[in-house]
């Protein structure tokens, strides 16, 4: 075995980094389940921890959240007929009618198994392909990375919402705001009125806490709503748990499509966890030899969705990891909680801390085994924190908001700014404004006014620069594609010019 | 005719061109045929304002919805104002009061507007929730914590 991979396996199977991960596969877990609260809120609770702790240590809590949520919402999904996360709303098709006729454990036990087998899948996909696009990655010079990154911010906007003018303003008013504070290239104070501390940008967590948290507290306020709705009950003993071999074998077609599809769909930006959960069950569905039972309490129908939403936890590492591209607002976190402790995600990674990276890879492999681990064993338990009330969790979330966005430089003005970007997602939401796109942007801005502008400084500003390139090139035919494929019409331009509707898009929003 | 595109157009408008008016105040210190401090925002600015006139035009020209203008959470305007409310009164007394006593109301109010009733529930809430939050963060994780008039007082 290679010396870095194996120094990373010790590096992420060292008791504080295991304790980390099992910790954030259980908070993952509850806060997966419970409707109101999506992965992002429990990255934001977790957030000021990973200031203070180090990166290794960080990074295994953030992706046991990650991996824990995604099974976790799969949890209400079939016991309340309620995705706990938008990313199990395929699962709840099938699987509450199988709660509804007594087989919750059976669901239940058939969605965790397929959650973890989604993740190895994307965690295999993740060390084998990872270490071979960063070195790919290595050869890319500045013009080259303006349009991956370009391409990255586009192919965003096309997934992120029905509008795609709106998803494009979005990502516009982010690309704004990144340039407020010093300019990345000459230093020069843009849009600061003055102010000391505007000098240093806005800085994307902040935005994020506000931004996700702040119109999720104002949605919990609705009275009633998911926690007023009946839980299915789960039938005594391991038996009623743990799949039998029999499913096992049904799900196993299920269960690979899923897999693959996701891990090979997490890897484009912006799919995200819904998306590839929806398709997935639709893959399902067409190749059984069983459809008729879908929609009516099908395990394959369960299996698949879960193996995909799992299977793109690993697949979103890639770009992530390797570009320094996020697909998500979890792996945005993922590279904001990386840059506090100075290590930048991207091909540079892989040759400058290649022991680090390769520990993050094998964290991910450990998140999902404490997932499947701590899912089968407090299942029972877990499921009772269901009835938690809303009283208790949103104002705890609430305090979490200002001091994690305090606590990332003790600063006051991070909170007043956390605050402006909760109001602005409220205002978003009520013009019909997707915030993925806006995050992005943030997150990418800088990068893509720093390589725009560095690469016609060496052009002496001839933008031909981008057109001979190949590799530019080709990424910015793909942004042109993704537009393109964006402004088609529902369902196809076939199924439109003969008249057929499609059901509605998937957001990525909240994972 | 579709408002609420039509006035998120205007607002972008309206944005646009207060960006467009700072940017043109931006110092310029460039070398000849290379791009400035003024650049990006300028890309920016023209990408939001065209955008925006996008937007504007298939507004005006969408067929009109029913109940357009109408609030879209389920959870209504007064509970969100009084939220809002509190963020504020919270973000501007934590400075002065410090963590634990600016937390313990924010808390208490919070969980009277998430629907809890009962005055011990909510006093045991607000205190329990707000001593565990400040020990884990102050004493466990070591994060800095705002002491206010309590600095000194606490440990």
């Amino acid at each position: 075995m290679n010396a870095d991979v194996l120094a990373g396996l010790v590096l992420a199977s060292a008791a504080t980094s295991l304790l980390a991960t099992a910790c954030g596969s259980l908070v993952g877990l509850v806060v997966g389940m419970i409707p109101g609260m999506t992965i992002s809120t429990g990255i934001i609770i977790l957030l000021p921890l990973t200031f203070v702790l180090a990166p290794q240590i960080s990074i295994a809590l953030l992706l046991g959240l990650y991996v824990g949520g995604m099974t976790g919402g799969s949890f209400s999904a079939i016991l309340l007929n309620i995705p706990g996360t938008p990313s199990a709303s395929a699962t709840a098709i099938d699987g509450y009618p199988m709660a509804r006729r007594g087989e919750a454990g059976r669901a239940l036990g058939i969605s965790i198994s397929a959650s973890f087998a989604g993740g190895m899948a994307s965690f295999l996909c993740l060390f084998l392909i990872a270490p071979l696009l960063a070195d790919v990655a290595l050869s890319f010079r500045t013009p080259d990375m303006f349009a991956l990154v370009l391409f990255g911010l586009t192919i965003i906007c096309s997934f992120a919402a029905r509008s795609l003018v709106k998803a494009l303003l979005s990502a516009v008013l982010g690309l704004l705001i990144v340039t407020i504070g010093q300019d990345p290239v000459m230093g020069t104070a843009r849009f600061t009125f003055g102010e000391v501390e505007m000098l240093g940008g806005i800085h994307f967590l902040t935005a994020m806490i506000g931004l996700f948290a702040i119109p999720q507290l104002v949605e919990n306020l609705a009275p009633g709503g998911a926690l007023a709705a009946p839980v299915q009950r789960i039938a005594p003993g391991w038996r009623a748990v743990l799949p039998s071999l029999a499913d096992l074998r049904a799900i196993r077609l299920a269960v690979a499509m899923g897999s693959g599809l996701g891990a090979g769909l997490g890897i484009m930006p912006g799919v995200g966890g819904p998306i590839a959960a929806f398709i997935a069950y639709d893959y399902a569905r067409r190749t059984s030899r069983r459809p008729e039972e879908f929609g009516k309490g099908s395990p394959e129908g369960v299996a698949a969705p879960e193996a995909a939403n799992n299977g793109v936890t690993g697949g979103a590492l890639i770009p992530m990891m390797t570009l320094g591209i996020p697909g998500d607002p979890v792996t945005a976190i993922l590279i904001g909680a990386l840059m506090i402790h100075g290590l930048a995600p991207g091909p540079l990674l892989f040759i400058e801390r290649a022991d680090f990276a390769y520990g993050i890879i094998f964290s991910f492999l450990w998140a999902n085994v404490f997932g499947i681990l701590i899912a089968f064993a407090g299942l029972r338990v877990l499921v009772r924190l269901l009835a938690m009330p809303k009283p208790l969790l949103m104002p705890l979330v609430a305090v979490l908001c200002v001091v994690g966005s305090y606590a990332l430089a003790n600063s006051f003005f991070d909170v007043m700014v956390m605050f402006l970007f909760g109001v602005l997602g409220l205002a978003m939401r009520w013009a019909g404004l997707p915030v993925v796109p806006l995050l992005l942007a943030l997150v990418l801005g800088r990068q893509v006014e720093e390589t725009l502008r560095v690469s016609l400084t060496g052009s002496q500003g001839d933008v031909t620069v981008f057109l001979t390139s190949p590799i530019s090139l080709a990424f910015l035919l793909l942004s042109v594609v993704s537009v393109v494929w964006s402004l088609r019409p529902r369902g196809g331009w076939i199924a439109a010019a003969s008249g057929r509707r499609a059901g509605p898009r998937q957001t990525p929003e909240g994972s | 005719m579709r408002k609420r595109d039509v006035a998120t157009a205007a607002v972008f408008l309206a944005l646009g061109a207060a960006a467009a008016a700072m940017t043109a105040a931006l110092p310029e210190r460039s070398l000849p045929n290379t791009p400035g401090p003024a650049f990006f925002p300028w890309v920016a600015t023209v990408a939001m304002l065209a955008l925006a006139c996008v937007l504007l035009a298939r507004g005006l020209t969408a067929p009109p919805q029913a109940g357009d203008m109408e609030e879209t959470s389920p959870a209504g305007t007064a509970p969100m104002l009084a939220l809002l409310g509190a963020f504020v009164a919270y973000i501007a007394l934590l400075p002065r009061l410090g963590f634990l006593l600016a937390s313990a109301p924010f808390i208490a109010g919070l969980t009277v507007l998430y629907g809890e009733r009962r005055p011990a529930v909510v006093a045991l809430t607000a205190v329990a929730a707000t001593a565990a939050l400040y020990v884990a963060f102050r004493h466990v994780f070591q994060i800095i914590l705002p002491q206010g008039v309590l600095t000194g007082v606490v440990p």
